[in-house]
């Protein structure tokens, strides 16, 4: 290695003279005399960096801006605008309900799989097995529009469904024996007694109006 | 008791400054190195003006930091780290003024041109013009080199001292001084043809 560097310096050589031959620099007479003078007056210069001084402005404006980001970070969080919204909270009850209802439905086929015989179970264990009390499980959804407590309007006017019953047909028109889960986007309202009564009072003045008038007709007649 | 305080080496002159507070010990290391100082700072710097205050400043950082020098370590070697340190500073300043003022940039530009074309062999046989174009060339050489170089073949320092100062494996430090001396020859190429 030493022979590396000692080649490497001969490589040089000349230029190592010249190197080592240039003339050497001294300090000026007076330096000595300028470095005590500026020690004693403390001029420090360049020398002495200063150093940053702690000032309560200086803390507080980018903390007030942190504060403040925070606090309108927390008033203006895309949650609380997700709670406010009327359709969303719709859809998140109606999709809960259907959820709490698949819960259940799996419940109670759950506690009919547990009554049937054992056997039964385990012919159901093997493939291809499958006897004819074993039932295939499906997941039963109950959708809003569910099948039976629908009807097809051109088919109940004409009276061509005779699958479905009077009664069922109008159970079903009149909402079924349950209330119907899905009220759709239209809101239902109750009438009101009183406006009732008013509008057939209206009413009740109208014919009488007209029994009034066909009776004059006929005297002047 | 001043008689004795020369007599002593750097390494107790600062320990003697440090416990006693001594400014005789303070005053003989400023003698012995104000020289060595000024002459690496100028040939890494290239201005004697700039290089005096450098020097200056490395004395006062010396004599307020005088207990961030820890006896392990050879005195030479921390004032050449904080000489060094300055200088580079300096280096830099220089750098930003030069890239900030276009009048400045025009005068370094030109002398470059002459340095190559227009000096003549016979002319570079001078003494004090060769030695003229060596320092214009050593300014040239990229500062992690030029470094290096100077305080091996101008400051004559160990390998092992350069190190201390630089902060760098030894094998660094040689592989730097080649490729330094490498740049240089390659610089000075007019002045060392065969």
């Amino acid at each position: 290695m030493k022979k590396i560097y000692n080649d490497e310096e001969n490589k040089f050589s000349e230029l190592l003279k010249d190197l080592k031959d240039l003339p050497k620099i001294k300090a000026p007479d007076n330096f000595e005399y300028n470095l005590l003078t500026r020690i004693k007056n403390k001029n420090f210069g360049n020398a002495v960096k200063e150093r940053p001084q702690f000032s309560w402005a200086k803390f507080l404006a980018p903390s007030a801006v942190v504060v403040i980001t925070i606090i309108l970070f927390f008033i203006f969080l895309p949650s609380s605008r997700e709670n406010n919204n009327q359709l969303l909270q719709q859809t998140k009850l109606r999709d809960n309900q259907s959820a709490v209802n698949n819960s259940l439905s799996a419940k109670n086929e759950l506690k009919n799989q547990q009554s049937t015989p054992s056997n039964t179970k385990l012919q159901s264990n093997s493939p291809g097995l499958l006897g004819s009390n074993d039932r295939t499980t499906k997941p039963s959804v109950r959708s809003p529009l569910y099948d039976s407590r629908s009807i097809k309007l051109d088919d109940y006017i004409s009276g061509s469904n005779k699958n479905q019953s009077n009664t069922n047909r109008g159970n079903i028109v009149n909402n079924g024996e349950e209330p119907s889960q899905y009220d759709g986007f239209i809101v239902s309202e109750k009438p009101d007694k009183k406006t009732l009564e008013r509008y057939r009072a209206v009413v009740d003045s109208i014919k009488k109006a007209q029994l009034k008038a066909d009776s004059l007709k006929k005297v002047q007649k | 008791m001043s008689k004795l305080l020369t007599e002593l080496s750097d390494e107790d002159l600062i320990k003697e400054y440090q416990d006693n507070n001594t400014p005789e010990a303070y005053d003989i290391l400023v003698k012995r190195y104000k020289d060595p100082l000024m002459n690496f700072v100028y040939r890494f710097v290239g201005d004697r003006d700039v290089c005096a205050d450098v020097v200056q400043d490395t004395m006062i950082k010396f004599y307020l930091n005088k207990d961030s020098y820890r006896s392990f370590a050879k005195f030479s070697t921390w004032i050449y780290t904080i000489a060094g340190n300055l200088a580079k500073n300096e280096l830099k300043r220089r750098r930003r003024r030069i890239i900030f003022s276009i009048s400045n940039s025009d005068d370094e530009r030109s002398p470059q041109i002459e340095d190559k074309m227009f000096i003549a062999p016979d002319k570079a046989a001078d003494g004090t013009i060769r030695n003229e174009i060596i320092q214009k060339a050593l300014l040239k050489v990229k500062p992690v080199y030029r470094e290096v170089v100077i305080f091996r073949d101008i400051q004559d320092l160990s390998y092992e001292e350069i190190a201390g100062i630089t902060g760098l494996a030894i094998g660094t430090v040689k592989s730097r001084i080649n490729r330094g001396r490498a740049q240089l020859q390659k610089l000075l190429k007019h002045i060392y043809r065969e």
